[in-house]
Formats: C-alpha cells, sequence, structure tokens
C-alpha cells in the first residue's frame, strides 16, 4: 500500500498547478478545468487522510465532493453557453461587466 | 365633601361657557351665512348671552349665599384622586383635585367678572355684529369670549393653584387670540404675539414660584397652603423667593412695569375685548394672585416678608405715575384709557402692598382696611373702565358709521364702499371728535360718571377706595420711611390722572367738533346703550357699595355684610373716615387728594383742551353745566402749551418712553447674538458631523471600489487570498 504522504504530496502539487493555471489562463474552459484540478486535488488530499486515519468519513466527503462538482461544471458550462451567446467571446480578460 | 346649597353648582359657572365654546363654534361653521343665524342668533352672540346670563345668575346667588354666613372660606370638592404609598391603612395622600373655593376674595372677583363678561355680551352684540368687518366670523368672537370668561371664572373659583395657573394660560391664549381677532391687519397680529409673549414672561416666573411652592409644602390646594401652621413651618425667606416670582407672573398679567408694553398694543383687538381685556377680567388675574398671598404674609412671622411687599407697592406706584404720564400725550381714545388703566392698576398693587406690609407686621386692623381698600378700588376701577371702554367703543363705531354717510356723500351714489377705505381717516383719534356730549348723550353720560369715578371725584364710586389706598399707603409710610416713595407717587398721580381723565372727556365730548365727520355722528345703535346705562348706575351707587363693608371687606364679619347698613361700619362710619378723620394727618391728606384729584387736574385739562359746543347743540343739564365751566374757564385761563408739548419729555411719552424701542433694542441683540452662535454651531459642529460622515465614508467607499475590477481571475485571487488567511487564522488560533 502506497504510503498516504505520498498522495498528499500529489494532491498539494495538483492543487498548486490548479491554482495557477486558474490564475494564468485566458479561456473560462481552461480556468473551470483548473478549478476541477483544485477540487481533485482536495478529494485526494481527503482520501489520504482518510487512509492515514483509518476512517471511512473521508471516503464519503470525497463521493459527495464529486457528485456536487459534476453539477458545478454544468452550471458552469451553461454560464459560458450564456456568456458567449451576449459577448461572442470566452475570455475573460474582455468580460468585466462587474467592474466599478 | 360636598357642601352644602348652592355651591354644589358653583362648577357649572365655568363648565357652562367651557362647553359651549366648541358648540358655538360648530353651529357658527355650520350656518355661516344664513339669516336665521345672522339675524336671529347673532352668530352665536344670544348662545353665549344666555350662558353668560346663566352664569351670572349662578354667581349671584353663590355670592349672596358666601356673604350672608360670612367668615371662613367655604370649599366644595368635586372630585379627587389619591396615591397610597402603603405607609398608611387609609388612602388619603391626595394629589388631584378640582373643586370650588370661596371666600371674600373670590366673591368680589366673580362678581366683577360674572357681570362685566355679561355686560360687554350684551356690548358685543351691538358692536360686532353691525360691523361689515366682521362679516361671517363673529362666531369665533362669540366662541372665543366664552372661553376667556371661562379662563377668569375658572381661576377666580379653582381652589389650588394648579387650576389657578391652568385657568390663567387659558385666558393667555384667549387673549391671544381676541387681540389678534383682526388677524389679517399687521399690526393686530403683532400686538396678539407681543401680549403673548411678554406675558409668557411673566407666566415662567408664576411656574417657577408655584414649583417652589409645592417643594415646600408638597401640595397646591388652598386648603393646605393656607394653614397657619404649614406656613410658620417652612422657611420665610424662601417662601418670600417663591411669592416674589408668583409676583412677577402678576405683574406681566396686570401689565405692570416692568412687563407693561404688551397691553397698549393690546387696543388693536376689537373695543369689546379691550374691555374684556382690561376691565373685567385679565389684568385683574393678577391683581387676584396677590391678594391670594394674603394668608401667607399673616401667618409667616413678623416683619419677615416687608421685602415683598415694598416691592410690591413700589412696582405699583412707579407704574401709576409713569403711565399716568404717557397718557397726557395720547391721542387715541382707547390708548388713554390703556393707560389709565395700568396707572389704576398700580394703585391697587400699591394697596395690596400696604395692606400685606401690615398684616406681616401685626397691624391686622389696618391691614383688613387696607386689603378692604384694594379689593374695592378693583370692583370700582372694573366697573368704571368696563364702561369707559364700552362708552369709547360706541363712540368709534357711530364715528365710523358718521365717516361712512359723509363718505358717500362726497363720492356720490355709488361711492357705497366697505369698511376697509383707504383714506387714512382715524375713527379713536380725539383730534378727530369734539362736540359729542350733545349729540350722544348716553355715552357722554357714562363717560362723564366712569371719569369721575376713576378720577376720584367725592362720593362716586372710585372715591371711596382710591382716598383708601392713600390714606394707608401714608398710614405705612409713617412706620416705614421707604414706604414714602410710593406713598407720594400714588398720591401725585391722584393729580395726574385727574388731568388726563378730563383731556379725555373734554377733548372728545366738549367744545366745537373738529371734523365735519364728528358733527353727524349720533347714538343709532342697538344693545350698546344698555350696559351704559346699567354701569352708570352702578358706579354712581358707589356709596351703597361703601355701606355694605366693602373697604372693611375681610374684617368685621358679624351679622354679614347686609347688617349695619348705616351703623358703625356703614355710610356713617365710611362719610366720617372720608371727610372728618379725627387724625389731622389723614384729614389734610384727604383733602390734598381732593384737590389734586378733583380740582387741580380737571380745572388744568378745562383750560387747557375742550370749550363750548358749537352753535344750536345742547347738551343734557347735568353735562351742560361742565361744559359752561370749561369754556369759561379756558377762556379766562387758557394759555399755550405748545412749548411743552414739543418738549423732548412730551416726545419721550408720545413714543412711550422709549420702552419698545429698548426692548426691542434688547432683544434683537440678545436674540441675534444667540441666534448667530446658534447658527455657526449648527454649520460647524451639526452640519459638520453629518459632512464629515459623509465625506469620509465616500473616500472609504472609493477606494473599496477600486477593487471590483471585474475580472474573474483578481477575484479568484481574493478568493484564494482570503482562504489562506482563514487558514493562518485557524492556525494562529490552534
Amino acid at each position: 500500500m502506497i504510503d498516504p504522504a505520498w498522495v498528499s504530496g500529489l494532491s498539494a502539487i495538483l492543487f498548486i498547478l490548479g491554482l495557477w493555471g486558474a490564475f494564468t489562463r485566458k479561456n473560462a474552459i481552461v480556468v473551470l478545468m483548473c478549478i476541477e484540478l483544485i477540487l481533485n486535488a482536495v478529494n485526494l488530499q481527503f482520501v489520504a487522510a482518510a487512509a492515514h486515519h483509518g476512517d471511512v468519513t473521508g471516503w464519503i466527503y470525497t463521493i459527495f465532493a464529486i457528485a456536487i462538482a459534476a453539477a458545478e461544471v454544468a452550471i458552469g458550462l451553461a454560464i459560458f453557453l450564456s456568456m458567449y451567446g451576449q459577448h461572442e467571446t470566452i475570455s475573460l480578460d474582455e468580460v468585466n461587466l462587474l467592474k466599478h | 365633601m360636598a357642601g352644602s346649597g348652592i355651591i354644589d353648582y358653583a362648577m357649572w359657572i365655568v363648565l357652562l361657557p367651557i362647553l359651549a365654546f366648541p358648540v358655538i363654534l360648530f353651529l357658527g361653521r355650520m350656518f355661516n351665512g344664513l339669516p336665521q343665524w345672522r339675524d336671529g342668533a347673532k352668530e352665536g352672540g344670544i348662545i353665549s348671552l344666555i350662558v353668560m346670563g346663566i352664569s351670572l345668575l349662578l354667581s349671584l346667588l353663590l355670592i349672596m349665599e358666601h356673604l350672608n354666613h360670612v367668615g371662613s372660606a367655604s370649599i366644595y370638592t368635586w372630585f379627587t384622586s389619591s396615591w397610597w404609598d402603603g405607609s398608611t391603612a387609609v388612602m388619603d395622600t391626595k394629589i388631584f383635585g378640582v373643586g370650588v373655593y370661596i371666600d371674600h376674595i373670590t366673591v368680589m372677583l366673580l362678581f366683577v367678572a360674572s357681570f362685566l363678561c355679561f355686560l360687554i355680551n350684551v356690548f358685543s352684540i351691538g358692536y360686532m355684529n353691525t360691523d361689515p368687518i366682521n362679516k361671517d366670523r363673529n362666531h369665533r368672537f362669540y366662541a372665543e369670549f366664552l372661553l376667556f370668561c371661562a379662563g377668569m371664572l375658572g381661576m377666580v373659583l379653582a381652589d389650588s393653584f394648579l387650576w389657578l395657573f391652568i385657568f390663567w394660560e387659558i385666558m393667555g391664549l384667549c387673549s391671544y387670540l381676541l387681540i389678534g381677532f383682526y388677524y389679517e391687519r399687521p399690526s393686530a397680529a403683532y400686538a396678539a404675539k407681543k401680549a403673548f409673549l411678554t406675558t409668557r414672561v411673566g407666566d415662567v416666573f408664576l411656574l417657577i414660584g408655584l414649583i417652589m411652592l409645592w417643594d415646600m409644602f408638597g401640595s397646591l390646594d388652598f386648603a393646605v397652603v393656607f394653614d397657619a401652621a404649614a406656613i410658620q413651618a417652612v422657611d420665610a425667606g424662601s417662601l418670600q423667593l417663591a411669592l416674589g416670582m408668583m409676583f412677577i407672573g402678576a405683574v406681566g398679567k396686570s401689565a405692570q412695569f416692568p412687563l407693561h408694553v404688551w397691553l397698549p398694543d393690546a387696543m388693536e383687538g376689537p373695543t369689546p375685548v379691550s374691555a374684556l381685556i382690561h376691565a373685567a377680567t385679565m389684568v385683574n388675574a393678577g391683581l387676584y394672585l396677590v391678594a391670594r398671598m394674603f394668608p401667607f404674609f399673616a401667618a409667616a412671622p413678623l416683619g419677615s416678608m416687608t421685602t415683598l411687599a415694598i416691592i410690591i407697592a413700589m412696582v405699583g406706584g412707579i407704574t401709576a405715575c409713569m403711565a399716568a404720564l404717557i397718557a397726557f400725550v395720547q391721542k387715541d381714545i382707547k390708548k388713554v384709557l390703556a393707560y389709565s388703566t395700568m396707572s389704576q392698576l398700580a394703585y391697587i398693587f400699591t394697596g395690596l402692598g400696604a395692606a400685606l406690609w401690615l398684616v406681616n407686621n401685626g397691624y391686622e386692623t389696618l391691614a383688613t382696611v387696607a386689603f378692604g381698600a384694594s379689593l374695592f378700588h378693583l370692583f370700582n376701577h372694573a366697573m368704571a373702565k368696563g364702561m369707559l371702554f364700552m362708552a369709547s367703543g360706541s363712540v368709534i363705531h357711530e364715528m365710523h358709521h358718521a365717516h361712512h354717510e359723509v363718505h358717500a356723500h362726497h363720492d356720490g351714489e355709488d361711492g357705497h364702499d366697505d369698511h376697509d377705505d383707504d383714506d387714512d381717516f382715524d375713527a379713536q383719534s380725539m383730534e378727530n371728535m369734539g362736540g359729542l356730549a350733545s349729540r350722544m348723550p348716553i355715552t357722554a353720560t357714562a363717560m362723564l360718571v366712569g371719569s369721575a369715578s376713576i378720577i376720584g371725584i367725592p362720593l362716586i364710586g372710585g372715591f371711596w377706595s382710591k382716598e383708601g389706598i392713600i390714606a394707608n399707603a401714608w398710614q405705612v409710610a409713617l412706620k416705614e420711611p421707604i414706604f414714602m416713595i410710593p406713598a407720594m407717587l400714588i398720591l401725585i398721580c391722584a393729580g395726574m390722572t385727574g388731568f388726563y381723565m378730563s383731556r379725555m372727556w373734554f377733548m372728545t365730548f366738549a367744545g366745537e367738533p373738529k371734523t365735519e365727520v364728528a358733527a353727524k355722528v349720533k347714538e343709532q345703535t342697538a344693545w350698546i346703550p344698555i350696559p351704559l346705562v346699567v354701569l352708570t348706575f352702578v358706579t354712581l351707587g358707589g356709596i351703597i357699595f361703601a355701606g355694605l363693608h366693602s373697604t372693611n371687606w375681610l374684617g368685621d364679619s358679624t351679622g354679614g355684610h347686609f347688617a349695619n347698613f348705616f351703623g358703625d361700619h356703614g355710610i356713617v362710619a365710611e362719610l366720617g373716615h372720608a371727610f372728618a378723620n379725627h387724625d389731622i394727618f389723614f384729614f389734610i391728606l384727604t383733602y390734598v387728594t381732593i384737590g389734586l384729584s378733583s380740582i387741580f387736574g380737571p380745572m388744568l385739562a378745562m383750560a387747557l383742551y375742550g370749550g363750548s359746543l358749537d352753535e344750536g347743540q345742547k347738551a343734557k343739564g347735568w353735562m351742560q353745566w361742565l361744559i359752561n365751566l370749561n369754556s369759561q374757564v379756558k377762556t379766562n385761563f387758557h394759555f399755550d402749551n405748545s412749548a411743552w408739548a414739543n418738549s423732548s419729555l412730551s416726545r419721550a411719552l408720545d413714543n412711550r418712553l422709549y420702552f419698545d424701542a429698548w426692548y426691542d433694542a434688547a432683544c434683537l441683540k440678545l436674540v441675534v447674538g444667540l441666534a448667530n452662535m446658534a447658527s455657526v454651531f449648527d454649520r460647524k459642529v451639526i452640519d459638520g458631523a453629518v459632512k464629515g460622515i459623509e465625506s469620509s465614508t465616500q473616500a472609504a467607499s472609493s477606494k473599496v471600489r477600486s477593487l471590483t475590477t471585474g475580472s474573474a481571475r483578481d477575484y479568484i485571487m481574493m478568493a484564494a487570498l482570503g482562504t489562506l488567511a482563514i487558514f493562518i487564522l485557524i492556525w494562529g488560533a490552534a
């Protein structure tokens, strides 16, 4: 069995990659993918911690998180679709309606 | 609790006019302009006449009942509310009550108020309802009139200083409403405001005095505070201070120096209102309040309250002379009467001051005489001045009528105009009158008798009381030298009264008519002569009232006031007292006073004013001899007074000794200074605070606003940083 520390480390790397992608990429879909990466990094962290403690709760949380992430992706893609309908672009640099 | 007899119904004397007040207002609103309402009910005048009639009847019954069992006060308590503090078995701490308190002071004032209010009501129906300027708003007049009367009657009947104060304020309100009855005139609105605010100054002090009394006695009920043991238990110094505060209230209400400025302006109201305020009600309220202080002075330690008594007499003496001086130069017939009112009220204050001094120094017998003389002068003055005001109203009214006739002739048939004509004819100025004695016999007679009573011509009304006041002031002056000042002042003022009252009569009624209008005047308005005739007889009958022990009102009460009419304390005693005093000092004093007031003053006026009537006019016999005398004196002793008339003193008097200017200047300086300070405070502190909050919020918000870039990446960054911060916090806490 793999040491949960390795899983934890992988999770940290994934998290940083996701965060970096979310900050730097222009394409909204890529940013969404990066956010999914962050989410899954957290899921991995849950799994690692569950294995470390021998407690099933972390796994249950992971299942919930995946289910909710699926819904969240659906909403995110729907927003991008309507954004494209309005602005003909999904570049985050072009969309700043909330500016003061 | 409940007494017996008519006193059970005494509260209706007050309640009826109060209840009728809204009734007349509503009926007036409903029926305004209907002929039945205008001519039948006289726009409410008949209703108020009936109400006042019932009040008068009840008052008379009450007075008769009280005079027959003289002595102590009768008290009727309508209801009380009590309060139980748990310390005793019974609930006996009375905190609030309504009732009626009747003693000799009440009786005197009650008669004056109800009798004159009734007569003035009769007069008003003649005066107000034939005046086109009042078209369709007389219901307001009668409603306010009734409320005013209710205020006075209630104040007189009140059984505690609390209720006295409440009714006092009702009168203050009504004086504002009635003086400002012609509210479309700026001068009337100004006069109303002035009267209200000036008396307000006094009222504040009255309230302070009452609070001090409450603090000392724990109650304001007459029955409690007049208890001799209770008065001796409190500190005489603070009691004197409290009474002094209340006296300032009386000074404001009775228009004494230095709060007298409102009274001459109050002439802006309709003439019945002048009669009401200056004779029957409002100005007597202050006197009543001072008269009510008598038990305090009687029970306080000997000589402990002399300062206040001297102050009261001093204020009286100064006001008497000052007002009489100003009356010398007035041209408006009502203004002369206004200043005369101030002067005569000042007499009463001096008399009360003397009475209070005497009783506080242990001269009970003399004190009751002085007190009786003061109250009797109040009575005589009220009757005479009520009559004089109504007579002057009659003159003014008929002058207006005559003016319209003359005016219509001049302009041809189409020139019939309304009351508010543009020309500057002054129907109140005595310089437009003259020679009215033959044209208005009833009015002239009333004016003559009223003036004689005010002057103090022997045997007529005011003589008895004025002699009494002067004699008693000197009585005190012999014991207390400083009292010499007011005593001397009112003695001189007797001569001055003789001059200005005679001047008014001769200018108005004797001589040739000075204008074409005056020549056309005749008595023609119904209702107006009735009160004049009644009051003429009341004033002439002063000797009868003197026989009813009026100058010894509080004293000798065995057998009641109807016994001994001719005997020891009756007419014979009064005559002996007045004309053949055993004490040589007072014997001389009497004749000096008579000489000054009845001979010197009138003769001086005769030499300067009046003269014989115009060709073909002849007055009634009792006035014709006077006019003949007048013309003889004028032809033989006339002298040129233009030097005096153009002097700076005369100008100062014409400007009322510049009191109004001084007060205005003082108020302006003070009020404008305060207003400037308040304005700076408002701008800098209050506005500054509000604006500071606003601008700092705006600055902060524009900073915060720059964070909302609208870029999703920035928001993600913020979310990440925020999460990081939360983690750091949690780690720090753990």
